[in-house]
């Protein structure tokens, strides 16, 4: 049979190929037994086909065990390792310039710790195992296969069902059809057949590939539409997809908490109302004691000497202990308009005229003042200190208008602001002054230090203001008040 | 490629043959030796020496409760595969009822008053102000209601394997298929009773030494040692009886495959459980949970010593990680030298596991205080007296369930 087949090799195209000889069996036993038989005589290619596990076929026709635990052991492990770093670069990275982690304090938590991670490095283990298990067994087994020859033998549907079949393969070094016939027949094969491999019309059909490009471009018509989506702007309310996962039903912090219930009585977790406690008296949470008062209220303790006329109420060191006061007692008195000028003015608190201690000048401090300036303070003070900023030229333009009511932004180099000793700036940075807002909550102490460092250096500078407010006139260009640039 | 084998015994001996006549006095002299060695060494600490006591108590009472939890499920699914080991598990499972006299030295001082080893029966332990959970713990742990509780577990347990052992033993006789099914009609309910005497036992024994701490994941830890600790002892027994020459055709390689199976399962599940219980503890971060594992896992910060810290992570590497690995490989669940090897690794981690829970509370302030003149003796003795009610229970019985219907199934049985 296989010199026949070879001559239909030479004369044209072939129209099939011999795969091997299916034998069929009708009980396991003598499967097994012929698959000892095949193997004992030197048969290395063959297969048993039957319609339940068959203990013992392994052995009979000399299948050697999988590799696939291996397979599965090593991309474990490795999924194991991956988990690991996958959360390590994603909570602790901020090495990479790209897609940096996030490298986020939260609640105090350590960035990476392991008991926190081995969940997720556990179930990548697991997710990971169980694709190489399956998608391994496919490999091993070269599946998915569109076609099989063996399928096109009517009498082998039965290997699902009754029978017991061995194929033995063509491409063994001991087959030869008729002795291998010859032997399967003694080895008690019920019933021989020829396996014939179809070699014709192999081509892919071509109404199949057209689907696959149709059905290919289809697919690419959602991201399309979810990138434009988030690329364009649109009129309407964003969707919530879930919205469980927007509006919470959880108590939050000064917000009055959800009902829970039909009642929708709106109450708090504790019996006054509130969802969080309240420190309990005489305590401070740890880092919030804030007792050096030159630092963080730039100005000298409030002993009672600097109060001559007994102006300062209270204990003396309540501005610094007193949490729920947030603002120390010499910033709490009302101030003029023109602090500093008006004698019916409190007294001021004994203001620090040099930088505290922990405040170490240098250059690097006053490039880090300059960019938290033109973060927060340049939009109404400008990026020079006139007062100029975009904010201010707006509202100017707005309030001649009638539009709007502002107070213009001060020039940080008019002479009351130049002679401010620093401690004062920095009150006023931190808890406002007039109508300018308190920043003490945004920025942190020691960039507040920045700040009021950056505007010393820009007074130094000596840039003349203009010699009147930049009040513009309507429809005045905001150009007409920017004056020149400093050397900074 | 195999012959099926017929459903009968082919083994010259499957009992112990006369030999309980000598493990039972060698048992109890090992026994007695080791503990009064170790009462010796604890120099009239009798605190100390009931937390020795009592760590190999529990440690060995904990084995025979897996063996039970083992025959009690073998009858629930109807498994074939186990029927050549379970008559073994149900012996070990039957131990637990004579293991009650052993645990009189810890419950008599109880009752007496002693708070020794339970601080709840010294009055106030809760505190000044205690919360409500505790003023409820402080009702329900009170010496006469202990003591009633243990009784009644004790009774249950032992009522539960005499119900499997003996029915399995009067098959031997009748060999009645009927008495299989009545097994297993009624191990549907005695398993749920198991669980609840499981649960609540783990509670009192061992939970209660920290009557503060809360966790409802403990007796879940407490099972899950006990079980990997109970296939551990099967396979190692099952192979001390082959060695010996008894039960030598009916345990087939395949058993102890699957009985490896089972242990290398539930050394995972007891990791699984220990790191649950761990990282909710540590994540919540409670301090009424927490404060338990603080210093099993953190160094003393009064006297710098480790020896916690240290015995956690020996418990980590020895009790999860070493043996997942190690009996992870077919080929070594198939070997029985490794077997040998592995199920006494298990069996020595499995009590180092009840001294890490045991021992933190024997001192207020929870120092390290391993010795290993104490322990040692204590643990052999008490092997040895386990070993001698093995012996006086099993006696001159079969070894093997010999007319189990399904014993045929279990000599065929192919594992892959």
């Amino acid at each position: 049979m296989a010199d026949h087949n070879k001559k239909k090799t030479e004369s044209a195209k072939p129209v099939s190929r011999l795969v091997g000889l299916l034998a069929q069996f009708d009980d396991p036993d003598s499967l097994i037994h012929a698959g000892t038989n095949a193997r004992e005589a030197g048969y290395k290619k063959m297969d048993a086909y039957t319609p339940f596990p068959l203990h013992g076929i392994d052995e009979a026709i000399g299948i050697r065990r999988t590799v696939l635990p291996f397979i599965v052991l090593a991309i474990g492990l490795t999924a194991c390792a991956g988990g690991l770093l996958m959360q390590y670069y994603a909570n602790a990275g901020d090495w990479s310039p790209i897609f940096p982690g996030y490298n986020f304090l939260i609640g105090g938590k350590p960035l990476f710790s392991l008991p926190a991670n081995i969940p997720v490095g556990f179930e990548v283990t697991v997710l990971f195992s169980a694709f190489a298990t399956f998608f391994g067994m496919w490999t091993l087994n070269k599946l998915p296969r569109l076609a099989n020859p063996l399928h096109r033998i009517s009498r082998f549907r039965r290997a699902t069902n009754d029978r017991f079949f061995l194929l033995l393969e063509a491409d063994d070094e001991k087959f030869d059809a008729s002795r291998s016939r010859q032997q399967l027949e003694e080895w008690g094969a019920t019933a021989i057949e020829e396996c014939n491999e179809d070699l014709t019309d192999r081509e892919f059909p071509k109404v199949l590939k057209m689907a696959g490009l149709i059905l290919l471009f289809l697919l690419m018509i959602p991201p399309v539409i979810i990138f434009r989506a988030s690329a364009g702007t649109s009129r309407y309310p964003r969707m919530h997809i879930i919205p469980d996962m927007d509006w919470q039903h959880k108590y939050k912090s000064q917000v009055m908490a959800p009902a829970f219930d039909d009642s929708e009585k709106h109450t708090g977790l504790f019996a006054d109302g509130r969802s969080k406690r309240v420190p309990l008296p005489g305590t401070i949470a740890i880092g919030m004691l804030e007792n050096d008062t030159e630092y963080h209220r730039g100005f000298l303790p409030p002993v009672a000497a600097v109060s001559k006329d007994g102006a300062l109420p209270g204990e003396p060191m309540a501005g610094q202990f007193n949490l729920q006061d947030e603002k120390p007692e010499g910033a709490a008195a009302p101030v003029a308009p023109v602090a500093g000028q008006d004698p019916n003015a409190p007294p001021e608190p004994n203001w620090v005229t040099e930088f505290p201690e922990s405040v170490k000048v240098s250059r690097e401090l006053i490039e880090r003042g300059r960019q938290r300036f033109e973060i927060y303070c340049s939009a109404c003070h400008g990026y020079n200190g006139n007062g100029d900023g975009l904010i201010n030229q707006h509202a100017m333009a707005m309030a001649v208008n009638g539009q709007a009511a502002w107070t213009t932004a001060k020039s940080l180099h008019d002479p009351t602001v130049t002679i401010q000793p620093v401690g004062r700036i920095f009150d006023t940075i931190t808890n406002g002054r007039n109508t300018m807002g308190p920043y003490k909550s945004q920025i942190p102490a020691a960039d507040r230090w920045a700040i009021v460092l950056y505007v010393k250096a820009l007074q130094e500078t000596g840039i003349v203001p203009p010699a009147t407010a930049p009040v513009a006139p309507a429809e005045g260009t905001p150009a007409e008040s920017a004056p020149a640039k400093p050397a900074e | 490629m195999h012959k099926h084998r017929p459903a009968a015994i082919t083994s010259p001996i499957i009992s112990l043959n006369k030999a309980y006549v000598r493990m039972i006095p060698l048992g109890l002299i090992v026994g007695g030796a080791g503990i009064g060695v170790s009462f010796l060494m604890s120099a009239g600490n009798l605190s100390r020496f009931s937390y020795s006591w009592l760590t190999s108590f529990c440690a060995l009472l904990s084995m025979s409760l897996g063996c039970l939890f083992f025959v009690i499920v073998q009858h629930l699914t109807r498994a074939g595969w186990s029927v050549t080991v379970r008559r073994i598990a149900e012996i070990f499972a039957m131990c637990a009822l004579p293991m009650f006299v052993l645990f009189l030295p810890i419950l008599l001082p109880v009752l007496l008053g002693s708070g020794a080893v339970y601080e709840w029966n010294v009055p106030g332990w809760s505190g000044e102000a205690g919360s409500p959970f505790e003023l409820l713990k402080a009702k329900y742990l009170v010496s006469w209601f202990f003591g009633i509780r243990i009784v009644a577990f004790f009774t249950i347990w032992g009522l539960m394997a005499w119900f499997f052992l003996g029915n399995s033993l009067k098959q031997d006789k009748t060999g009645d298929p009927q008495i299989s099914r009545k097994l297993q009609r009624h191990s549907t309910w005695i398993m749920i009773l198991f669980a609840a005497t499981l649960v609540f036992s783990s509670f009192d024994l061992e939970m209660s030494l920290s009557p503060k701490w809360f966790s409802t994941m403990f007796p879940v830890y407490f099972f899950a040692g006990a079980f990997m600790s109970a296939m551990a002892l099967l396979i190692l027994t099952s192979l001390l009886l082959q060695r010996s020459g008894r039960v030598t055709d009916e345990i087939t390689v395949d058993n102890y495959h699957d009985m490896a199976k089972f242990a290398f399962a539930f050394v995972f599940f007891w990791g699984y459980i220990a790191f649950s219980q761990f990282m909710l503890i540590w994540y919540a971060n409670l301090p009424e949970e927490t404060f338990w594992y603080s210093y099993r896992i953190n160094m003393d910060l009064e006297t710098g010593s480790r020896g916690w810290q240290i015995l956690s992570l020996i418990l980590l590497f020895g009790h999860l990680l070493i043996p997942f690995l190690g009996i992870m490989a077919r080929t070594v669940r198939r070997s029985k030298s490794y077997l040998f090897f592995a199920s006494i690794w298990l069996l020595v981690f499995h009590w180092i596991d009840h001294f890490w829970i045991i021992m933190p509370e024997s001192t207020p302030d929870h120092v390290f205080n391993f010795n290993l003149l104490i322990d040692l003796p204590m643990a052999i003795g008490m092997v040895g007296i386990y070993m001698a009610l093995f012996a006086l229970i099993a006696g001159d019985r079969p070894l093997i369930a010999k007319c189990d219907p399904r014993l045929g199934e279990a000599l065929n049985h192919r594992n892959h």
